[in-house]
């Protein structure tokens, strides 16, 4: 699958440009993702709750957005759902329907490999102990040249840039083609043109290989540009819950985009507009 | 994380630049030939006591001296034998420790203390015991050789294996690590710049036990070398004898230089300049 879409993909195109291309990819769709349930999940650390008794269907493929203010939740859900915390309630229920793959992965905010080891063997972490340490390479090298980085397959983390750091990390929760791909914050420290590059990258493999996306940001403009649903998190639930109707590939300034970004928005300043009338 | 040495290393200005190759080398030896040179002058001048202080040139003919009658070269393989032996027992236990004690609670809680305890007794105060215990066999030495190397290595191990970022230890439990690879691929590499300070350490810690064990309880060796020749009034063996300890100790460190830049190149501190 990696294989595939790395033929549409012109290696020294950054991705910056790659995703405004007009043709869809024919591959896409949910195919190989994984359909993500919560029943009544709830986590609290020390008696405080964080999350409180959310119900949630995320469709095999879909990619969704969870927005908030920081402490609302929304990476406790993430980590939730990655099996990184137990729940103190609730159910989460995984279904590869299809098709689809059982493998979740997760980038996290730093890039997170390491630094002994090269480029191309931190991708290849993201595969395990699968297959023979040739296949391994091969594999490794196909995603790292579908971010756009094969050439510094066998450098150093230390002598990349924030971005190809994070690219380096995209690969490697890539390369094992998985069902669910979970992204906890992930461009919050890379500059503004490196996080639109990275975005549209995202956006590009996720239509070409159809796994199932779930974005935790507090970048509201990043949320509309990439998500086909938003969830806004507020008090450990679920207070939003829209639908992006916006065609693809979507222009950076489109008016539709601007409007959802203006309502989400709204939402989250009026209630801290409303905070002094409450505490009075 | 443990990639900050590199900002620790960085210097202000860029070697390359000032000092190209043959000259940035030859630095370092600057101080020690210009104390040898004024040693010698001073010497041959008549200024410093040969009885008290032979000069360099002195030094030298008995390091030949020694040489022809194959004196040096058994003492010294003697020493570097006991060394090497001491060393690889008592750091290999430290080691092994160090890394089941990083790794399990129950095993640091059953040891930790005793080690603690144990440490920081003088390990040349054990002499007297020792002696009585094993005479002045080779056994004597190896034992404290080994307690002297095996603290640093142990210390610095855990600590190493401890200060592991916890962020990539979560990123190889999440992508599915076993436990083994998660051991080899992000806790052991994790922890050698640490295991590397404690090497070094021991080395020198290796040296000076082994010296004092051989001057006052051996009948072969470096120091006992060095022990004979203050009987006999040879001040420049005894000397010869302190000047290679200063060439071995720079020769152990220059190995382990070597080491730390082949084991950790993925470190901007350690890469070869």
């Amino acid at each position: 699958m990696i294989a595939s879409t790395l033929r549409r993909l012109d290696p020294t195109s950054l991705p910056a440009a790659a995703s405004r291309r007009t043709a869809p990819p024919a591959a896409s769709g949910p195919g190989t993702g994984l359909a993500v349930t919560l029943r009544g999940l709830s986590k609290d650390f020390d008696g405080t709750p964080v999350i409180r008794g959310v119900d949630l269907h995320v469709p095999a493929g879909q990619f969704v957005a969870v927005v908030g203010r920081s402490g609302c939740g929304k990476s406790t859900l993430l980590r939730l759902v990655m099996d990184l915390e137990t729940p103190s309630g609730g159910r989460i229920g995984l279904d590869a329907a299809r098709a689809g793959s059982p493998t979740r992965r997760i980038m996290f905010q730093e890039p997170r490999l390491l630094p002994w080891a090269r480029v191309i063997d931190n991708v290849a972490v993201g595969l395990g102990e699968e297959g023979t340490a040739r296949a391994r390479q091969e594999r490794a090298r196909a995603a790292l040249a579908e971010v756009g980085l094969a050439d510094k397959a066998d450098q150093w983390p230390a002598t990349l840039s924030g971005g190809q750091r994070q690219r380096v990390a995209l690969a490697r929760a890539l390369v094992s083609g998985p069902g669910l791909l979970a992204l906890d914050e992930p461009l919050g420290a890379l500059d503004a043109l490196t996080r639109i590059g990275m975005q549209d990258l995202i956006e590009r493999i996720w239509r070409a290989q159809g796994f199932t996306a779930l974005l935790v940001t507090h970048d509201v403009a990043e949320a509309v540009a990439l998500a086909d649903r938003i969830l806004l998190i507020e008090d450990g639930g679920i207070a939003l819950d829209l639908r992006v109707e916006v065609p693809r590939p979507r222009r950076r300034g489109d008016p539709d985009l601007a409007a959802l970004e203006g309502r989400i928005l709204d939402h989250l300043l009026g209630e801290r507009a409303a905070l002094p009338e409450t505490s009075r | 994380m443990s990639t900050s040495p590199a900002r620790a290393s960085a210097r202000l200005s860029p070697q390359s630049g000032r000092w190209p190759g043959a000259r940035a080398r030859l630095l370092p030896w600057l101080l020690p030939a210009a104390v040898l040179t004024g040693w010698q002058a001073a010497s041959s001048a008549g200024l410093v006591s040969t009885r008290f202080m032979p000069a360099p040139l002195d030094v030298l003919a008995a390091g030949w001296r020694l040489a022809g009658t194959g004196e040096l070269w058994t003492n010294l393989g003697v020493s570097f034998l006991r060394a090497a032996t001491g060393f690889l027992i008592g750091g290999g236990i430290g080691f092994l420790l160090g890394l089941a004690n990083g790794l399990s609670r129950l095993s640091e809680g059953l040891t930790d203390t005793t080690v603690q305890m144990i440490r920081n007794i003088p390990h040349l105060s054990l002499i007297p015991l020792v002696i009585l215990w094993f005479g002045i066999g080779e056994e004597a030495k190896l034992f404290l050789v080994a307690l002297g190397v095996f603290f640093p290595i142990y210390a610095n191990t855990l600590h190493g294996i401890r200060s592991v970022d916890p962020q990539l230890i979560e990123m190889g439990r999440v992508y599915g690590l076993s436990r083994a690879t998660l051991f080899r691929r992000v806790v052991l590499p994790g922890a050698l710049p640490s295991v590397f300070v404690g090497l070094r350490y021991a080395l020198g810690i290796m040296w000076l036990t082994l010296i004092v064990a051989e001057t006052i309880s051996a009948s072969s060796g470096l120091g006992y070398m060095a022990m004979q020749a203050r009987e006999f009034m040879l001040v420049d063996v005894v000397v010869l004898a302190i000047v290679i300890y200063a060439g071995l100790g720079k020769v152990a460190d220059a190995l382990t230089r070597q080491l730390e830049r082949a084991c950790l190149a993925w470190n901007p501190a350690y890469r070869a300049a």
